[in-house]
């Protein structure tokens, strides 16, 4: 009876111990996937408050002293605060642009039967697939005709085009979802297909506009490739194109250029901070659907 | 759902989005096609070559590094990106203590912009002053130091690994939201039948989530195949053509070389590309999903 109980004494102090260093192990890996993903961004900050000399000599550490003057070069030569007016502007009209003619498409596409809807649906998220980056010549000969390079057009229109699909795709699926009853008493009181969208629909709609407000944002925030193409002029750049232009010229000023990474990284990190939840679920929900 | 007597309210309430798309998204691709039989400066009288340029591009063997490297970067993403994102998904899926902050942590690198990105890693490879390289010195592995983005046999893999860096966050939470769906009571059944966490894990919670798992491949693929501003801002296709991928090749053809019909040829073949490799992932996926 005793020896018994001492052998399942020390077996399930041998379980024990397995748990406790699996449990450590796993904690271990996700720790340093923790370190690989924040370090860089850590590292890059901190090194943004030094002199470039004392970067040369301890990249790893703290500052010894906080210095600013990174930060003012930043702002001052790169123009910074007038990439980050840019950005904000071109981002919000196109996606005012895009979440008010996909959402109106959408009404149509989920809530009326008509010939030809399912391919016309098809054909909106086919876009989808469209690689951006195939459409960048053609884009660049296009807006040289249509007169709107160098103009913040020229980026406002192809940011709608390519966040249509996407759009589109989450805001039908979610308006078909409502039962038809909504519009039936409506429609007894006499209200027209447009008052219904904006004063019954689109106000139910709001978790789906909120997930795809956010994803046009994000999008147009951090696009590159259409500015880097389309716009040629220092004072209509974006961020992401000032920043890759300022980068360039300070290519030896590493701490400044640091700086004006720090100043554009730490709104955006904020934003997600403080909207992560909807932020992850556009983006995976976009992501995943799409 | 119901019908309008009006069918042109129809009409109006497409029409605007319509137009927009099929002008600046659609229509674009023909152009490309249009433009990829001329030969064309920007300024000049255009003039009409046929398929000369598709010719050229074939002949020209740094158009088939572009394409080796695209190809390169589909590999790396896909046997990068998803089995490192699927292996921590597994692991955090339990009860952990602050597993919040592990997710917020993890997904972090996705949001910020990929341009901030490709400039911070330029200097985390730098020789001199990168983090790398000192990070090497410090721990006696100095002898490892490598010249990682100006060294041709390097630079392909340092740009991959900041691929693979920027998006294990997007797949690590689309496999944790899938694994919470995965039935508690079929695990539990599992635990009855004394089945060890590596058995329930191989058969009943992979099986159940592998629609997500070919989803997420897909979305790798037609995701890794739209690689231009990162490379184009890291190294520029440098050094020496080592990390061409066909975009940046494009650009450089296009708006350094002024050749725009040239350009539109690589357009053309970028599509064709990207839209057959994703029709035939997707068949070939979908097809062991119905075995």
């Amino acid at each position: 009876m005793r020896e018994s109980a001492v052998h399942y004494d020390t077996v399930s102090k041998q379980a024990r111990k397995k748990k406790i260093v699996k449990r450590s192990t796993i904690y271990l890996i996700l720790f340093l996937f923790t370190i690989v993903n924040a370090y860089p961004i850590f590292w890059m900050i901190m090194n943004s408050f030094k002199t470039g000399q004392e970067f040369s000599f301890d990249p790893f550490g703290l500052p010894d002293e906080w210095v600013f003057t990174n930060y003012v070069e930043a702002w001052v030569t790169a123009n910074i605060g007038s990439y980050f007016f840019n950005s904000l502007f071109v981002g919000i009209v196109a996606l005012l642009i895009c979440i008010l003619v996909g959402a109106f498409a959408s009404y149509f596409l989920s809530r009326f039967q008509f010939r030809g809807r399912n391919m016309l649906y098809g054909f909106f998220v086919v876009g989808l697939l469209v690689p951006i980056h195939a459409t960048l010549v053609p884009m660049f000969i296009l807006m040289q005709k249509l007169g709107f390079l160098n103009t913040h057009l020229a980026l406002i229109f192809p940011y709608v085009a390519f966040n249509l699909p996407i759009t589109i795709f989450l805001l039908t699926s979610f308006m078909s979802s409502f039962p038809k009853e909504i519009e039936e008493s409506a429609i007894m009181d006499g209200c027209g297909p447009f008052r219904i969208f904006w004063s019954i629909i689109l106000p139910m709609s709001r978790p789906a506009l909120a997930t795809a407000v956010i994803l046009n944002f994000i999008n147009n925030w951090n696009e590159f490739s259409f500015a880097l193409v389309l716009i040629n002029d220092k004072a209509l750049s974006t961020l992401p194109l000032g920043l890759a232009n300022f980068a360039g010229e300070y290519t030896t000023n590493y701490t400044a250029q640091m700086a004006g990474l720090t100043l554009v990284l730490i709104p955006t990190i904020l934003f997600y901070l403080i909207m992560e939840k909807q932020i992850v679920n556009g983006m995976t929900q976009g992501a995943v659907k799409g | 759902m119901h019908l309008l007597k009006k069918p042109w309210i129809i009409a109006v309430g497409v029409i605007p989005a319509l137009t927009i798309y099929l002008i600046f998204s659609i229509v674009p691709i023909f152009i490309s096609f249009y433009y990829s039989f001329m030969s064309w400066n920007g300024f000049s009288e255009m003039q009409f070559i046929g398929l000369a340029n598709f010719k050229e591009v074939f002949q020209d063997s740094v158009f088939w590094v572009s394409v080796r490297n695209n190809i390169l970067v589909v590999l790396a993403s896909v046997f990068g990106q998803i089995p490192i994102a699927l292996a921590l998904a597994l692991l955090l899926n339990r009860k952990i203590k602050g597993a919040k902050f592990f997710r917020t942590i993890g997904f972090m690198p996705v949001v910020i912009s990929t341009v901030v990105i490709s400039i911070t890693w330029r200097m985390i490879y730098n020789s001199e002053y990168g983090m790398i390289n000192n990070f090497l010195e410090a721990i006696g592995l100095g002898f490892l130091q490598q010249n990682w983005l100006g060294d041709p046999t390097w630079a392909m893999v340092a740009v991959c690994m900041t691929i693979i860096w920027q998006f294990v966050g997007l797949y690590f939470i689309i496999f944790l939201s899938a694994l919470q769906t995965v039935p508690s009571e079929i695990l539990e059944a599992a635990d009855l039948d004394g089945a060890s966490e590596w058995q329930k894990t191989i058969h009943v919670v992979l099986p159940s989530i592998w629609n997500i798992i070919l989803i997420s491949i897909v979305l790798c693929i037609s995701g890794s195949l739209k690689t231009f501003d990162l490379i184009f801002v890291m190294t520029s296709g440098g050094p020496a053509n080592s990390t061409e991928v066909m975009a940046t090749y494009m650009y450089g053809k296009t708006f350094e070389g002024l050749r725009y019909g040239y350009g539109s040829a690589i357009s053309v073949l970028i599509f064709v590309f990207s839209i057959a490799l994703i029709l035939i992932t997707t068949k070939l996926l979908r097809r062991r999903e119905v075995r």
